[in-house]
């Protein structure tokens, strides 16, 4: 087992180093760079020697290998630089956003989870063979929702029309209600989908049928027998629904005006504000290190077969 | 106090009522500020800021342009105007009770005008020919330039020109986004923020050095601001008409009519400037024949973009720069619209139309591309309709919206972008040098300004500018002004399209919402009416 978490955690370690890597050399092959884009401005009027000074001061034009083992020490050290932007340290930016998103995309993943659930039994177990079939286009409707017209339609219907929910000064609680809703929704059809063809196919396994042929009704067979087997599939998605986590979060808080790595990103990639951009790769990729390790280490849990050695089944 | 409101459509009739202290106003913002160093104020998010908590030397009354006192109570300029004596207000301090006294103000406009290498401070834009200062008394600032510099008196009203106390100005540059850090001597003070998506002001009860003629002295009327960063257009809107917030910027114009059939009030303020235009780069070979500059003049139907895609609150434009700036010259007859001299001016150039409806010369087509400018409003579609207009003369126009890593290096080179869209907000004649002067923004790429590689410049003009910058006769200064506004058009090196203005939108009950001279807002005089 120690060399198993060894392993992973070397694995980790590549993986971050790749990233970081991969991420430095594409914004490095951008055309312009934050720099230009901030001072080049004509409003700041400044004369090309000036800028050629910003840029010295910046080392904006050091040899790209310089500027990679710059970066990269100083990853190491915890300092991610200056955002070019905003005019605060990436540090800054990191602390005043992260948490917002952590909690943001938590809520929505738990209330997708909830979301996905209901739709899936409910399209597994509804009376009707007609309804069932309409329940299953359900996930399918939910993907194609734009984000960005839901939330909107959100915040129009609960906020201004029914004045249920303020947009503007609401409480802690208040302010995560419609873009936690917007979130969820197209986080939870994928996991919904997934749910339905999962328990579809357990259905037909023989173990059910021995446990409906003693005498189980379908709904204590589906939550006892069917469902553990269902999970394990749902839980390997976890990590893109990570990513997914991550591209919705985009949106909401650009709708919302909420503070968070979403929008953060959005505006460092608008004005290749390096700095911030590498800092959430790195970030990202941390996030899905750590996922995908904890699915590994929780799969044998829910399916202990998987602790097995290959071949054992023979 | 209604001079003070660019124009207010609708509900004036109820301004006489007496101000009621204390509330807080909620003003949704479009974009998050940048930087908030008071020369970065030309981006509008900082200046709505800035314009709250700093004072200036000087203010430029809105009404009539002229320059009265503010923390200056009077000023000497000498006859070539190189150096001017200000006397200050006494008794004036910072929020953070330092006093605003001669050595303050001289760091500040040393800092401004010569910039500061060592923590990366750009000069700003509004100060030329910025030689030193020197602290008389504690109430007697001195500062001299190298050149004639009459713009300097104006320059001192300006957003880019708040004082801030010195001790912000002994941080590097990079760390000024935050907004904590802003010290200065304004009626509202920056008492928390949540980076990028709020700021909270709050009132100084011990404000007492407005500007005389603003319309009431003492503390601000409001007891705070929350500033709430609202990038979508339409939540800003639903949130002001649902009463959740008070006070939001940047309207667009299709948007008005919704806002105003429901009571609430459009504000619209000039910007003052240089116009909203389009400007050519006479480096690339298409456009460096004047006569395809002229013909793209005359195919150009201004009026049809503002009937089209704007409203009342843009005016057309009759010049280079606003019919509301100092020094206006009515030019409309140099930009009639006129599509059959624009097809005659480009055969006589030679350009023949070709199979495909696009005129050709020497195996070269008219084809001209422009990057959309995002901060100005509704920007594509105003190039979209030019590039309509264009093409039925015969000229092509490619209107890209690229990422703003390429637009901004493409707009450094004439081959890329023979076509720019610019616009520039001050309310002094040197606002046309700020726009065109190589050393400034440059609009016309010339050599010596951003685009290192340049090869073309126009002497002529650039010698117009430096006179408009130096000339201490205020007559002779407006006769210049006048001349480089034709000289600009004559050469069709500008097509002015508006008047671009700032259009904010509020609730009925706030009253006494000001602008400065280029349509930055002013919250001193703001008070919330029973609803």
């Amino acid at each position: 087992m120690t060399t198993t978490i060894a392993t992973r955690f070397g694995q980790a370690v590549l993986v971050l180093l790749l990233a970081f890597t991969a991420s430095f050399l594409l914004l490095q092959a951008l055309p312009g760079d934050a720099i230009l884009i901030k001072y080049q401005n004509p409003e700041m009027g400044l004369s090309p020697e000036q800028i050629a000074e910003i840029r010295l001061r910046y080392g904006a034009d050091a040899p790209i290998w310089a500027q990679y083992g710059n970066t990269l020490v100083n990853f190491l050290q915890g300092s991610f630089g200056y955002s070019v932007q905003a005019g605060v340290p990436v540090n800054t930016v990191l602390a005043a956003n992260a948490w917002p998103t952590l909690r943001l995309a938590s809520l929505a993943l738990v209330f997708a989870v909830l979301l996905a659930g209901l739709v899936a039994f409910a399209a597994t177990l509804a009376p009707f063979n007609w309804l069932r079939n309409a329940l299953q286009m359900v996930p399918s409707l939910m993907i194609s929702v734009p984000v960005f017209w839901l939330g909107i339609m959100l915040i129009q219907l609960f906020s201004f029309r029914l004045r249920l929910v303020p947009i503007i000064n609401p409480s802690e609680f208040q302010a995560l209600i419609l873009p936690v809703a917007t979130l969820a929704v197209p986080i939870a059809a994928p996991l919904a989908q997934i749910l339905i063809r999962s328990l579809d196919e357990i259905e037909t396994q023989p173990f059910v049928a021995v446990a409906r042929a003693k005498g189980a009704s379908r709904r204590f067979v589906l939550w006892h027998h069917v469902l553990r087997n269902a999970l394990l599939p749902v839980l390997t998605i976890a990590g893109v629904l990570f990513g997914e986590l991550l591209a919705g979060a985009v949106v909401t808080e650009t709708v919302f005006g909420i503070n968070g790595l979403g929008r953060v990103t959005e505006q460092a990639v608008s004005n290749q504000d390096t700095a911030v951009l590498q800092a959430i790769v790195v970030l990202a990729a941390l996030g899905f290190v750590l996922i995908n390790l904890l699915v590994d280490l929780l799969a044998p849990l829910i399916d202990p077969r998987l602790n097995r050695p290959v071949g054992a089944k023979a | 106090m209604a001079l003070l409101l660019g124009s207010v459509s609708t509900g004036a009739a109820l301004a006489q009522d007496a101000p009621v202290q204390g509330g807080t106003l909620v003003y949704l913002e479009q974009q998050a500020h940048t930087n908030l160093y008071p020369p970065a104020g030309g981006f509008y998010p900082n200046s709505g800021i800035l314009n709250q908590i700093t004072d200036k030397l000087t203010w430029q009354n809105p009404a009539t342009l002229e320059i009265e006192p503010w923390l200056a109570e009077s000023w000497e300029i000498n006859a070539d105007a190189t150096e001017y004596v200000f006397k200050l207000r006494p008794g004036v301090t910072f929020s953070d009770g330092t006093a605003l006294d001669a050595a303050a103000v001289a760091k500040n406009f040393d800092t401004f005008g010569l910039g500061n290498k060592d923590l990366g401070y750009p000069v700003a834009e509004a100060i030329n020919n910025y030689q030193g200062s020197e602290a008389i008394d504690p109430l007697t600032v001195k500062f001299t330039f190298k050149a004639p510099a009459p713009g300097f008196l104006q320059a001192t009203s300006v957003i880019g020109s708040g004082i801030v106390a010195p001790s912000v100005l002994e941080q590097p540059y990079d760390e000024l986004g935050d907004a904590t850090k802003i010290i200065g001597s304004g009626p509202f003070v920056v008492e928390s923020e949540v980076l990028g998506q709020s700021l909270n002001l709050k009132v100084r009860e011990d404000y007492a050095w407005g500007p005389p003629n603003i319309g009431h002295t003492g503390r601000a009327y409001l007891d705070a601001i929350q500033l709430i960063v609202t990038p979508e257009d339409s939540v800003r809107i639903g949130a002001l008409l649902s009463g959740q917030a008070d006070f939001i910027r940047q309207i667009q114009a299709y948007d008005e009519a919704q806002v105003e059939a429901q009571g609430y009030l459009i504000h619209s303020a000039p910007t003052r400037g240089v116009n909203n235009n389009v400007t050519f780069r006479p480096e690339n070979p298409i456009v460096a024949d004047i006569k395809v500059r002229q013909a793209l003049t005359a195919a150009t139907n201004a009026g049809e973009i503002v009937s089209t895609l704007f409203s009342a609150h843009y005016p057309q434009a009759t010049s280079v720069i606003a019919s509301t700036a100092a020094g206006y010259v009515d030019l409309s007859e140099k930009l009639a619209f006129d599509p059959e001299k624009a097809k005659a001016l480009l055969d006589e150039a030679g350009w023949v139309v070709g199979a495909d409806g696009i005129r050709e010369k020497d195996g070269v087509k008219l084809e001209l591309s422009a990057y959309e400018s995002l901060p100005q409003p509704q920007n594509r579609a105003t190039l979209q309709l030019l590039s309509q207009q264009w093409a039925t003369v015969g000229a092509k126009l490619n209107v890209l919206a690229g990422d703003s890593g390429s637009a901004t290096q493409d707009n450094l080179d004439p081959l890329k972008t023979p076509l720019r869209p610019a616009m520039v907000g001050r309310a002094d004649p040197d606002v046309i040098k700020s726009n065109f002067y190589p050393t400034n923004r440059d609009s016309l790429l010339q050599k010596g300004g951003t685009n290192p590689n340049a090869t073309w410049e126009d002497p002529a003009l650039n010698e117009l500018l430096l006179a408009i910058a130096a000339e201490p006769d205020t007559k002779r200064r407006l006769d210049l002004t006048a001349d480089v506004q034709a000289y600009l058009l004559d050469q069709a090196y500008v097509i002015p399209i508006f008047e671009e203005p700032q259009v904010f939108a509020g609730a009925p009950y706030v009253r006494g919402i000001g602008f400065d001279a280029v349509a930055r807002p002013s919250f001193y005089n703001v008070w919330l009416a029973p609803r």
